[in-house]
Parts: structure tokens; sequence; C-alpha cells
């Protein structure tokens, strides 16, 4: 029930007892095996830790709340994006989406334009990069990475173009300002709604019919394209579902920034993609991958950028443990079915 | 294949194993914060220190390297965190110094577009903000007034210009660093208004701005573009944002034969020192970055501590502290210590001893 | 068609040998038209573009990307798909240069020892990509993470020695072009010339057109893996020395803005990612007119922020021909 792959190839879908007896012992075992159960020790393993080291600093609410704020945006990029990972195609071109977004955003309320108004409009923008995308993708046969990387480069040019000659936008709302930070109870609002946003992409993924038709996209193309299933129109979805997540990232980094820089989203995509790869999700094949995984694995990152941060270490370290942990991840994701490279 | 069982809990097992084996070693090698001890009666600070994290950059190190040392001589808690270059980043920097409950925060911040949601913040929670280089209302301003740097380095080369050329100048290259945002504005804009200051009829339709990003790798195609859509020009200036940009574009003109035409006055006087020097860089203008935290202890968080703060003077016209800024030619430029040597020299440097002071050739003569 | 699966098309062509055009005839005569129009536009709108300046200032651009993207072909036709660690392969020779100079080796050693630090390096790849059967992308991207943080901690800024040969051979001219052109075209048209030809190339070419099959046939598929990143390391190291002549002042991360330019021109050449397709030569035709585009958007009057826009545009549009041809080619 945990195991989102397709492929069947691992553990939990082979070798239930034919009996149909399934004792709670072995359910539990699956549980544990499963991408979402590793990431989920991992960051029960990180939460011990950061107890042990930083004290109660560590699960303060305050601390909570450092750690929630920095990972709200990139877990509702990353959830949009797990969507096109899950079709099987990678979208590199998240983090200059972002930027752009935060770019046009800021130019247009700037320039007079209501929120929300202005919101409508950048959105439609990225969703028309995201066709531009699937377009060169699905319909051109396009090799993603490569047509993604395009679009990275092409993005973050149009956000230098936007930003100007001072490279920056400032666009402070004390609406949005607030809206962006404040709390929820114990959490940040905007931590609260990432949350919601990555529950809800759970329960699609997993439970919908939708979300097996994008798994089977991703994980077996040929057999979904003979079950009837349209696999460039998912694709195209999925692309677009991606680049609209960015776009409200955009926008959400505006409220909490204050506004936009010709380097606003850079490098996001590498830390979305080694958090949801941490997570359980492969970016070489489709089918395998869970949001809650990817939550996961951004808080597991995040935690230890925290750690690190409180307890003085060298903040170096923090780059050599996330590789470390990105390595391991390919690795278990190798050993649960994923193809060697020969 | 069932791997139920021991397989995968051992595999989960190790991760955790691996995981808290690496937090006991790092916590093991940290050491980002020094211990307390009070000296002579005035209050112990926490100082919460952002800097900038451009790893190929050793003035942002340095700026940490003597704030540490600094602050140890005092006996005072010291955190250094590291902005990333990214915003997100800073402003939760911010929140680490809040929650950690700093006395004075110092920041340099590579992203000022995010300056004020930090200002923000640190206002709320009552803490001092000393700022490099970036203004920011509310924040004591600490730094080269990039405006005046520019106009120093622009004034050097139009003197050379008019004593060679007359000042009929051809072309005047700009290279340019938009990532840095106003300082691009203000140190590259400055240098060409200090250049119209000395050589005023250079026609503007001579000036013609590249991108290089500070970096030689990209001002020199960049540059090569531009010269060579401006074949005809045979007496050539180059300013920039620092000495790569600069050089960048020394080095495009030497590609294409045209070597003896261009001369540069370069920016943060990294290109100018030792046996590499190109011999068409006139100068540069050296900052001494990694001396701000000495004006900052003195002058303004020793004040603090002694319950005396000063007024929060927070714009490069009238700032807390001004440094100036020390240009030099190539010639003098062979006086100056490199980064190391000057941060250990200030380490140790008495009070009331400025960088300008031990390493400037036109004051320390 | 999934992200870079080697679940590999079977691809039926014949060996090159067989056919009766050169390989990639279609692609040849697209990039050199589009070459063609662009010169022309540019030197209609200035008779200034079409001067011996230009002609220097796209000879100096196309060198070291020239040379980076002949490894960079290896390793996508052999099938493994991209080589990420560009960037240090290409800064850490060339660090390597300047320290051996500083110390005043002589050039030749320093030639060598450039070189072999390149294959070492492509080896470091080789070796974990081999052993741990992991995805070359995955392993190139982790292993040039890696490889940055190492030489973040030991330099900061490097210098080629002025008075240096290899600084001299950077600022000079053969046959009236920069002398660093020539070993760039020099090592397209013998590589470029082999693949087909030989049979360590054909091989190669297998292996990248159907891993399964080619392993079926014989084809150690391990061997091919260290020939080929050990061939783009040793790429690397020829960028490297190239890049300490002709730069000579540099930090440790100058090498990543080469990542883009590189793989363009590797696509527009019609070298596929999937692997078993291309030929080496047209990377001629593909780097000239990508090292071209820049410096006739600067005649045209556009700022960079523009080019970097068309840089990505082209690329997605590059792509999207070299998927489309696929598909058609496999229908």
């Amino acid at each position: 029930m945990t195991q989102t792959s397709v492929r069947g190839a691992s553990t939990p879908t082979h070798g239930r007892p034919a009996s149909g007896h399934d004792p709670l012992r072995e359910r539990l075992g699956r549980l544990l095996t499963g991408a979402v159960g590793t990431i989920a020790m991992t960051l029960a393993a990180v939460i011990v830790l950061g107890t042990i080291l930083a004290g109660q600093e560590f699960l303060s609410t305050s601390n909570i709340a450092i750690v929630g704020s920095f990972v709200a945006v990139p877990i509702i990029v990353g959830t949009f994006a797990g969507f096109s990972l899950l079709s099987g195609v990678v979208d590199l071109s998240i983090g200059s989406m972002v930027g752009f977004s935060a770019a046009a955003y800021a130019s247009l309320t700037q320039a007079g334009w209501g929120g929300w108004s202005a919101a409508a409009v950048t959105l439609l923008l990225c969703l028309g990069f995201g066709v531009l995308n699937a377009v060169a993708i699905v319909t051109f046969n396009a090799d993603p990475i490569a047509a993604t990387l395009g679009m990275l480069t092409a993005l973050r040019g149009l956000c230098r173009v936007l930003t100007g000659g001072s490279g920056a936008i400032t666009a402070f709302n004390d609406q949005f300002y607030e809206f962006t930070n404040k709390s929820f109870g114990p959490l940040p609002l905007l931590f609260f709604i990432s949350l919601v946003v990555a529950v809800l992409a759970t329960v699609v993924v997993t439970k919908t019919r939708l979300g097996r038709h994008i798994r089977a996209v991703g994980g077996e193309e040929r057999a979904a394209q003979r079950a009837g299933m349209s696999v460039a129109r998912i694709r195209y979805g999925a692309l677009m579902l991606s680049a609209v997540g960015a776009g409200i990232g955009g926008i959400l980094y505006i409220g909490q920034l204050g506004g936009a820089s010709n380097t606003t989203g850079m490098g996001l995509e590498f830390q979305v993609y080694a958090a949801l790869m941490i997570g359980g999700y492969s970016i070489l094949r489709g089918g395998v991958g869970n949001p809650s995984g990817g939550v996961m694995g951004l808080l597991v990152v995040a935690g230890v950028s925290n750690l690190i941060d409180l307890t003085g270490v060298n903040t170096y370290f923090t780059n050599l443990i996330v590789g470390a942990l990105l390595l391991a991840a390919v690795f278990l994701d190798r050993l649960r079915g994923g193809d060697a490279y020969e | 294949m069932r791997r139920v069982g021991r397989g995968p809990g051992r595999r989960v097992l190790s991760l955790v194993a691996v995981t808290a084996a690496a937090s006991v070693t790092l916590a093991a090698c940290g050491g980002g914060s020094t211990s307390s001890g009070s000296s002579d009666g005035s209050k112990t600070l926490t100082i919460g220190m952002a800097v900038g994290g451009q790893p190929d950059v050793d003035w942002q190190k340095a700026q940490g390297d003597v704030a540490r040392a600094l602050a140890k001589q005092r006996g005072w808690n010291y955190i250094e965190l590291s902005n990333n270059g990214d915003a997100p980043t800073a402003t939760k920097n911010v929140d680490t110094f809040i929650q950690k409950k700093v006395d004075a925060v110092i920041e340099f911040n590579g992203q000022p577009s995010v300056n004020p949601v930090m200002a923000k913040k640190l206002a709320a929670a009552k803490i001092p903000t000393i700022t490099y280089d970036i203004a920011q209302q509310g924040w004591y301003f600490v730094g080269i007034d990039n405006k005046a740097a520019g106009e120093a380095g622009g004034k050097a080369l139009g003197e050379i210009a008019k004593s060679k050329w007359n000042c009929d100048v051809d072309l005047v290259l700009s290279a340019e660093g938009k990532a840095a945002g106003p300082v691009n504005e203000a140190r590259t804009g400055g240098m060409r208004t200090g250049l119209k200051s000395v050589c005023p009829d250079i026609p503007s339709d001579k000036y013609v701005s590249f991108e290089s990003n500070g970096q030689v790798s990209v001002a020199q195609p960049a540059a090569r573009d531009a010269l060579a859509a401006h074949p005809q020009a045979k007496k050539i200036l180059v300013v920039g944002i620092n000495d790569s940009g600069v050089v960048g574009a020394l080095q495009a003109a030497e590609q294409l034969g045209r070597a003896d035409q261009i001369i540069g006055w370069g920016q943060d006087g990294s290109l100018i020192t030792g046996a590499n020097v190109n011999p068409h860089l006139a100068g540069s203008v050296f900052y001494f970055l990694e001396s701000y935290p000495t004006y900052t202890f003195e002058q303004i968080l020793d004040k603090i501590a002694a319950g005396q703060a000063p007024p929060v003077k927070d714009t490069g016209e009238d700032p807390a502290v001004k440094i100036q800024p020390c240009p030099v030619s190539a010639a003098e430029a062979a006086k100056v210590p490199g980064t190391s040597e000057r941060v250990a020299q200030l380490a140790k440097a008495p009070k009331g001893k400025t960088a300008l002071d031990l390493f400037c050739p036109a004051q320390s003569g | 068609m999934t992200t870079t699966s080697l679940q590999a098309p079977p691809s039926g062509r014949p060996d090159g040998l067989l056919r009766a055009r050169p390989d990639g005839w279609g692609t040849a005569v697209t990039v050199a038209l589009a070459w063609l129009i662009l010169i022309a536009a540019s030197s209609l709108h200035s008779s200034d573009f079409f001067s011996h300046q230009t002609v220097l200032a796209v000879t100096f651009t196309m060198a070291i990307t020239g040379v980076l993207a002949v490894g960079e072909s290896l390793v996508a036709l052999s099938g493994g798909i991209l080589d990420l660690s560009l960037p240090t392969a290409l800064v850490l020779p060339a660090y390597l240069t300047t320290v051996l100079l500083d110390h005043h080796v002589p050039t030749a050693a320093v030639v060598l020892l450039a070189l072999l630090v390149g294959a070492l390096w492509g080896a470091l790849n080789a070796t974990i990509i081999v052993f741990g059967k992991l995805n070359p992308i995955i392993v190139t991207l982790a292993t040039n993470f890696a490889g940055l943080a190492a030489l973040f901690l030991i330099f900061q800024a490097a210098q080629t020695p002025q008075a240096s040969g290899i600084r001299q051979f950077g600022k000079g001219y053969f046959l009236g072009l920069p002398n660093i052109w020539w070993p760039m075209v020099v090592l397209i048209v013998v590589v470029g010339l082999l693949i087909p030809r030989t049979r360590y190339g054909r091989r190669m070419t297998a292996v990248g057109g159907n891993a399964g099959a080619a392993k079926a046939r014989g084809i150690s598929l391990p061997r091919t893996r260290y020939a080929v990143f050990i061939a783009s390391g040793v790429c690397g190291g020829l960028a490297g020395l190239i890049f300490a002549a002709s730069n000579a002042s540099f930090t440790p991360n100058e090498g990543a803005a080469f990542l883009l330019p590189v793989l363009a021109a590797v696509i527009l050449a019609g070298i596929s990612l999937q692997g078993g397709r291309g030929n080496l030569l047209l990377l001629l035709l593909s780097v000239g007119f990508l090292s071209t585009v820049p410096t006739s958007l600067v005649f045209f009057g556009l700022n960079s922020d523009w080019q970097i826009v068309f840089q990505g545009l082209i690329l997605i549009i590059a792509v999207s021909i070299d998927g489309h041809r696929q598909r058609s080619a496999r229908a």
C-alpha cells in the first residue's frame, strides 16, 4: 500500500501469501522497506540527533518555524514538480520558472496591478512556458533533460531582462508579507499550507485513478498506452502542473522575501530534486515516488542544515551530508528495483 | 523476491548509524561559537555574523576570520552563518540569530532585495544591525562608498587618458556585473562619472557596456564581441566592477591584436599585485574589505557593549563608518601585502590603527 | 519516451560504412544553412561584421567549447548520456597547469600531466559508474559537486604565469587564426573520422545504440565505459590547458558556464543523447554556429540577457528537431 512503484520488481507486491493471510509484522515490514518508510526513518533519526546535539532548542516552536518557513515554498514547488517526475519527465526548468514568476509578479504589482490579477497573469505565463516544454518533449520527442535545460536558460534570461539594470525589483507588500509570515497555531501558516498541499497530492497519487494513470505512464509507458491511457495528455498535464507549481512558488517568494532578484530561484531545482530523490523519487525513471516522501526529504535536508547552524559547525559540511544522503538514496533506489546501469 | 525482515531493517539501521556517526564527528569538529569570558566590566556580547558565502572570493571568508578574532579578543560570543548568496537563506539566518538572542548582527548580504524583510524582523526583535557596503534603512552602514570608489578609479583613468591622448577617446568599455545589483550601478557607474569629470567631451555613444559577471571567462568573450563591433576604435579605455572584468577586456584586446590601443583601471585590487599583472592595467582601487570588522567592533560594537549605542546612520552618503577607498597605480600596488598577511596583521593590530594606515601606499607613504 | 531510460530503443541502423551518404548529412546542411543565414543577416545589418576581427572573436570562443564538446559527444554516443562533471574536468587540469608553471616545470611535462589528470578524473567517474552500476548523470553530478567543493578548499583564484610558454602559446596565432583554435579542429577532425572507421569507434557506437545487444555480441561494457569517460576526461585536460593558456586568471567556479554551450553544440550536431547516433565532424559546424550567435547579437545591439534567452531557445528548438528526427527514424 505504501510502495508506489508500479513495476513490482521490488518487495511488497510480490511474495504476498496466496492464502490472503497478511500478518501485521509483514505489513509493517513492507511499510518500512518502502521509499516512504526509509525517509521517515531518516527524518526520525535527524530529529533524535538534533535533540541530542542541539538540545531543547531544536524542537522549539521558533526553530520549527525557521525550518518550516524555509521549506514551505520548496515543498510546494517540489510537490508539483513531482507529478512530472512520476509521469516520467524531469522538468529542470523549475528554478528559473520560480525566478521568472517572481520577477513577473513583482513587475506587475510595481506597475500598479492588483495582487490577484498580477498573480493570474503570471501563472498564465508560466502555464504557457509549461506548454512549450510539453510541446518540445511530448510532441517533438525532445530529450527532457536537454529541453528543460534550454527552458531553464531562456527563463533565467527573461528574469534578468525583467529585473533590469539593477538586478532586483523591490515589491514589499504588507498584507502579503503578513500572510506568508504569520503562524497557524504552532506552525507557520505557509508551512501548514504546503503540508496540506502535499497531503492532497499524496492522496491523488496513491488513491485516485488519475494518480494510478500517471504512475503507469511513468513506470511502464508502453503498457499504459496499450491499456488505453493517453500518455501524451498525461505528460502535458504533468508538465503544466510543474510549471504552475513553480509559478505559485515564485509569487509566494515575493510575499516572503519582499522582492525579486535576477538570481531568485537559482539552484532551487537542485535543492528540490535532491530532496525528492532522497525522498524516493527517481529522476531517471518515472512511476516511483510519493509526495510525502518528498516533503520528508526536504525536511531532512533542511533539518540537517539547521542543526549545523545551531551547533556552529562549518556550513561546508551541509553539502557533504546532502551529497552522501543523495548517494545513499540512489543506491537504495537501485536496490529497490531501479535499473542497474551497465 | 522477499526482502522483508532483516534485510531492509538492517539497511534502515545502518542509515541511522551513519547519520549518527557523522553527526557526532561533526559535533566534535565543530566550532563556530567561542565561549565567553568577561573582560573589562562592559557587557559580554553575542555577535551574529552573516558572511556573504561566495566561495571563490577570499575577502568574504576573511571578514569572518577577522570578526571572530576580534570577538575572541574581547571575550565575546560569536556565531557565524553563511548567507550562501541566497535570499531565503539570508532570511533564515536572521531567524536563527533572533532565536539565538544575539546582541548584534553584522550582515553582508549579496541579495539585498530581501533586506527590507530582514530589517523588519530584526527591528521587531530590537537587535541592532550593521550592514557592509549595502545600505538598508535602520542598519548601521559600514562601507566603502562604492560610488566614491568608482569615481576615484574613473578619475585616475581619466588623468591617464588626458595626458596620453588628450581625452580623445574612441571607446569606453564598461565591464558590468549585474548580479551585484546596486553595487554594480554605484561602482561601475561611478567609474564612468569619475572619467567624465576629467574628460567630459567623450560622446555618450562611445560608452559601451558588456556583462562580465565579475569573471575573466565571461568578460573575455563578451569584450571580444564588443571590440569586434567597434573595429575603428584605436584609443580604448576600460572600467568595470572589478579587476577580473577589466582584465578580461584587456586580454580580449590582446587576442584581437589591439593590445596597445587599450588601458584599463580596475576595482578591488585582486589582480594588481603579484608577478602576472596585465601590463595594460594601469591601476585599481583597494577596499581592504577584510578590515571592515575592525571599524565595526571599535566604532560601534564596543560602544554598544558600554551601553552607549551610537546613532544609527544608515546611508552611503551619511554612514556610521565611511571607509575611504585606496586607489593605487600598478607601480604603487607592489607595496601592498596580500590578503592573508593583511588578515593576520589586522587580527593583532592595536586599537585605532585602520587598514588604510597599515596598507594604503598613499596614506602610509 | 522516458527521461533517460536505458531501455534502449532498437536502432536497426546499419553500420556507417555501408551507407551511401555520410551520417548526419541532413543535419549538416541545416546547421550550415543556419550559420550562413546568420552571417549574411549580421553582415547586412553591419558592414563591420564580415571582418578578420569577427573571425578572431568567434574562433577564440570556439576553442574551449569545441574540445569539451568532443568529450561530451563520445559520452553521448556510447550511451553514457552526459558527463555533468565538465566544470571540474576543465578547472582541475587548468589549476594544475598554473601550479606546475609556477614551479617552472617544462611545458611538455605540464601538457602531459594536465592530460593525465584529466584522464584520472575520467577514470574516477568510470569506476563509480561501473562498480556502482549507477547512472552516469547522477554519478557525474555528484563527482562534480564533490570536485568543486574540493577545489574551493584548495584555491580561490589562480593565475597562469605570463612568461610561460603555455601562456605565450595562448596569445599567439597560426595562419592568421588563434593558436588555440587549431588543436580543437585537429581533435574534432581526427576523432570524427576515426569513430566510424575503427573497430573501437564502431563498438562504442554499438554500445550506445543498444547496450544489451552489444553485450550479447561480446563487447565489454565496462571497458567501453572506462574508455569513454577517460577520453572525456582527457578532453577536459586539453580544454583546461587551453583555458589556462588563454583565460589566464580564474576562480574554481568558472567552468560551469561552459556546460550549456557544450551541450547545445552536441545536440545541434545531431548527436543524440540516447546514444548510438551521430557524426562528430558536425561539431565544427555546430560549435561554429553557436559561437557566432553571441557576436551577432552584439552587432544587432541586443544585451547579454537576451543572449541567454536566445541560447536557451536555440537549445530547445535543436533538441526538438533532434527528437522529432529520432522518432521518424524509428517509425
